[in-house]
């Protein structure tokens, strides 16, 4: 995977001596963490017993320090109690949430070394924490991953995880589609759900009908796809039909400035087996979804353009690359009479994709039923 | 456990500390804990090491706080004196502690009140305090540097008080003798100490004022000692696009971009707008409130105004910051507008029963349904109507305007030269082929239009129309 953009500049070792008071005992490399730093932020890596086993962060003098300060009790220690912390210091202007858990990790592998045999109360035993420290120091910054047997029964095993923005909620009426060839990703390594859905993927399919015909539970279904989306392996688009309407976005405008975009386009949407369609009717097509004009007005008035061109990928390319936008049908009940219940779905909240999905009418029923309401009325956006 | 994505924003807690003769004191916090969850945190149980360290999942309260003491406040959050002038930032598990330690200097001599009947002693002196907010770790960098940026306006004001009349002094004497006082107090479930001494000090209540505001409206205005005024805004909450805040950087690009071809479109009545204004504000600005409308662009309002293009941009700028107008493209009959993506057009939705009070007879998504389509001014308003209801139209479609409803659309201009088929000897299969962009907001030179033949030009116009934000903000 290759370093991450994360680096460490120091790992260094502080304890609690008996006499001495708090003290680094080890750090790599060596000097970095000056004396009058460490008089700054001792309190916070030697800690009062309420902020033992939390996770510390501290900003100062141009350095973050990330540590998490172990407090093991024993009559056996001087003073009754072994004091230590082991972290890691970057530049202030790092993003260290990803460190955390390393942090974290390593804290918990020394409290068991120490439970277990002593190692860092034992003098020589503690030596062997410098050249731990400095191969840790070494791949971490240089893949992000570490393997490293301390014993013969303890090995550390640190990986550098990449943190992800959250994903959206996966509706059942969404569009899972894959954002690279789907041969790209090595199907053995997901979990058995995803396995079992991924062939039935293929940007048309939504969340309903995957579930429906790979016989998976509907919920299920939906989180293995935000599992996906999490990881970036999917992007999400709305149900393709000749009836949908769309409209462009500023973003359109990366079709005309941005090369790369121009290439990946004209490649995705060309039909198969055609001479490659060129920029100008592309163009010109994502330029004629406008309000009120369906797919298929369309593909009536363009159908020069859209010799070389499958309209069911040029909207696909559009929606995941955002070049284009979906207009959803939303039916409000304005009026009503007083004795009539109040509306649930014809509130505004609830677009015709939902409806539909919920209640299993098809669109054309829905609309029929709609159209001849005068008491709703129906908004795009 | 269930957030509102506003409270990403939205500080967990306020609190003063200090430090000085008589060690780290904390002298105040808001929200107040409870006693009994206070001691509770602090009974050391003995832990088997090899139980489970649950962090970050299950024994914390939902609000993300694990419940620090005071005292453990008072020590980490003094800080030493190096680390003074400086942002101050601290994480602690999922909490995140930013602040201004800032120093007061030694007064070499010491100002013992007058009406002071105890007998003269040596004053405890206070060496430096701080402000400090405690935010979600999860807060976006944005928040955590304004929040800084509060706390060191405060740190400010308090400095210069302190020096002059040693206001913090006093305040911290206050606070430390009702804290003393409760402490004292064997009567059993003893309330919390800041509870009681809210009533008693001035500082205390502009943090908690500080506080309450920056987790509804996010415009912080205080006046420290009744004297000197802190204002404060947190554009995450003033600067919302459906559900999502509009992010700092986004903000500062969009005010680079005002011209003068824009109009500035006020959110509240000129009225309720010149009665926040504070009494020593600039007559400028009030001429321009006084002078600006949504018809006008900010070239005639320079004008009408007497005021020059610079100072014009830049109050206006400083509106938009505070949300209290927005930049429009002066309203006009060709205008075309649609419903913006964002717009909430829910049958409940407050704004629905705004606009039913505002304009009785009328229904907020009956209208908004109108412009499902892009509608001009001009379709939107019927000749044959009496010239009361057309101005009341106008008028609701400023009041769309103003809360984001609608989108303003523009028409782009591009040139796309076709790939010729006689010259196909001469360029390569790949080639594509040539873009020009001219009109709409580009700054290209005409230029471009000396390659290929006229005639080849006029075959080649390209009309669309892009969604453009009304307020040049980009959709996030």
């Amino acid at each position: 995977r290759g370093s991450s953009c994360i680096r460490i500049e120091c790992i260094f070792f502080s304890e609690f001596h008996p006499t001495l008071g708090p003290k680094i005992t080890y750090q790599v490399p060596e000097e970095y963490i000056s004396r009058e730093l460490f008089d700054t932020v001792q309190v916070y890596i030697i800690t009062k017993p309420e902020l033992q086993n939390k996770l510390i962060t501290v900003t100062a003098m141009g350095k973050k320090l990330i540590g998490c300060p172990v407090c093991i009790e024993h009559k056996k220690y001087s003073r009754n109690a072994l004091l230590f912390n082991l972290g890691l210091v970057c530049d202030a202007r790092t993003k260290t949430c990803a460190l955390e858990p390393i942090v974290k990790k390593l804290s918990g592998y020394l409290t068991t070394l120490e439970l277990e045999s002593g190692f860092i109360s034992n003098e020589e035993s503690k030596q062997k924490l410098l050249p731990i420290m400095s191969t840790l120091l070494e791949e971490l910054n240089a893949t992000g991953a570490c393997t490293l047997p301390i014993d013969e029964s303890n090995t550390i095993n640190l990986k550098l995880i990449e943190q992800r923005r959250d994903p959206l909620i996966v509706q059942e009426y969404d569009v899972p589609v894959f954002t690279q060839c789907k041969d790209h990703f090595i199907k053995s390594q997901w979990d058995l759900t995803t396995q079992q859905i991924l062939a039935y993927i293929d940007g048309f399919r939504h969340i309903q009908k995957i579930s429906a015909e790979a016989d998976v539970e509907l919920n299920l279904v939906r989180i293995a796809v935000q599992n996906l989306l999490y990881y970036g392996v999917v992007t999400l688009v709305s149900i393709f039909q000749y009836s949908n309407v769309y409209c462009t976005t500023p973003t359109v405008q990366s079709l005309i400035d941005d090369r790369s975009i121009q290439e990946e386009c004209l490649n995705y949407v060309t039909k198969k087996g055609q001479k490659r369609a060129c920029l100008r009717d592309v163009f010109q097509l994502y330029c004629g979804l406008t309000p009120g004009t369906t797919v298929r007005d369309l593909c009536s008035r363009y159908s020069q353009q859209l010799q070389r061109v499958d309209e069911r990928r040029l909207i696909q390319y559009g929606l995941m690359k955002a070049l284009i936008r979906r207009l959803q049908k939303y039916p409000v009940k304005v009026t009503r009479d007083e004795r009539s219940r109040p509306p649930r779905l014809y509130t505004g909240c609830h677009s015709y994709d939902e409806i539909c999905c919920k209640t299993g009418m098809s669109y054309k029923e829905l609309d029929e039923r709609l159209e001849n309401d005068p008491n709703i009325i129906v908004c795009w956006k | 456990m269930f957030f509102k994505c506003g409270e990403k924003t939205s500080p967990i807690s306020v609190i003063l500390v200090t430090s000085g003769s008589r060690g780290n004191k904390l002298l105040f916090r808001y929200p107040f804990q409870q006693v009994s969850d206070c001691t509770s945190s602090l009974t050391t149980k003995q832990r088997s090491p090899y139980a489970l360290n649950t962090t970050g999942d299950v024994l914390e309260d939902p609000d993300g706080d694990s419940r620090f003491s005071d005292i453990i406040l008072a020590t980490i959050l003094a800080t030493k004196s190096d680390m003074c002038g400086k942002k101050f930032e601290l994480k602690i598990d999922n909490v995140r502690f930013v602040g201004h330690p800032t120093l007061l200097q030694h007064p070499h001599t010491i100002q013992v009140s007058k009406t002071d009947p105890s007998p003269k002693r040596e004053m405890p002196t206070m060496i430096l305090f701080s402000v400090v907010f405690a935010l979600r770790a999860n807060a976006d960098p944005s928040v955590i540097s304004c929040m800084h940026n509060l706390s060191r306006r405060i740190a400010i004001a308090l400095q210069h008080e302190e020096r002059r009349c040693q206001y913090l002094t006093r305040e911290a004497k206050l606070m430390l003798a009702v804290q003393d006082e409760v402490t004292n107090m064997t009567e059993s479930d003893p309330q919390s100490p800041f509870r009681q001494i809210l009533p008693k000090c001035k500082l205390a209540r502009d943090l908690k004022e500080a506080y309450d505001s920056l987790c509804t409206t996010g415009v912080v205005r205080l006046h420290i000692n009744n004297w000197l005024e802190v204002s404060f805004c947190l554009p995450h909450k003033i600067h919302r696009v459906g559900g999502n805040h509009v992010p700092p950087e986004a903000l500062e690009r969009s005010l680079k971009a005002i011209r003068p071809y824009h109009a500035l479109l006020l959110l509240d009545s000129e009225k309720a707008l010149l009665a926040q204004l504070p009494l020593d504000c600039s007559p400028a600005l009030v001429r321009l409130i006084k002078t600006c409308s949504a018809v006008k662009n900010l070239q005639q309002l320079a004008q009408d105004a007497d005021l020059n293009l610079l100072q014009i941009f830049q109050i206006a700028a400083h509106l938009v910051y505070w949300g209290k107008a927005i930049i429009v493209y002066p309203l006009c009959e060709n205008n075309v507008y649609m419903l913006s993506p964002h717009a909430n057009i829910s049958l409940y939705s407050p704004l629905a029963e705004a606009f039913g009070q505002q304009f009785p007879g009328h229904d907020l998504p009956s209208m908004l349904a109108k412009f499902s389509l892009p509608l001009s001014l001009s379709e939107f308003r019927n000749p044959l109507d009496a010239s009361v209801q057309e101005a009341q139209l106008i008028q609701m479609v400023v009041w769309m305007l103003q809360r984001r409803l609608l989108i303003q659309l523009h028409t782009y201009v591009c040139l796309l030269v076709p790939p010729s088929e006689e010259e196909s000897g001469l360029l390569r299969d790949e080639e594509l082929p040539l873009v020009a962009r001219v009109g709409g907001r580009s700054l290209s030179t005409p230029s471009a239009l000396s390659f290929g033949s006229p005639s080849i030009f006029t075959q080649l116009m390209i009309w669309w129309r892009i969604c453009f934000s009304l307020i040049s903000l980009p959709l996030v």
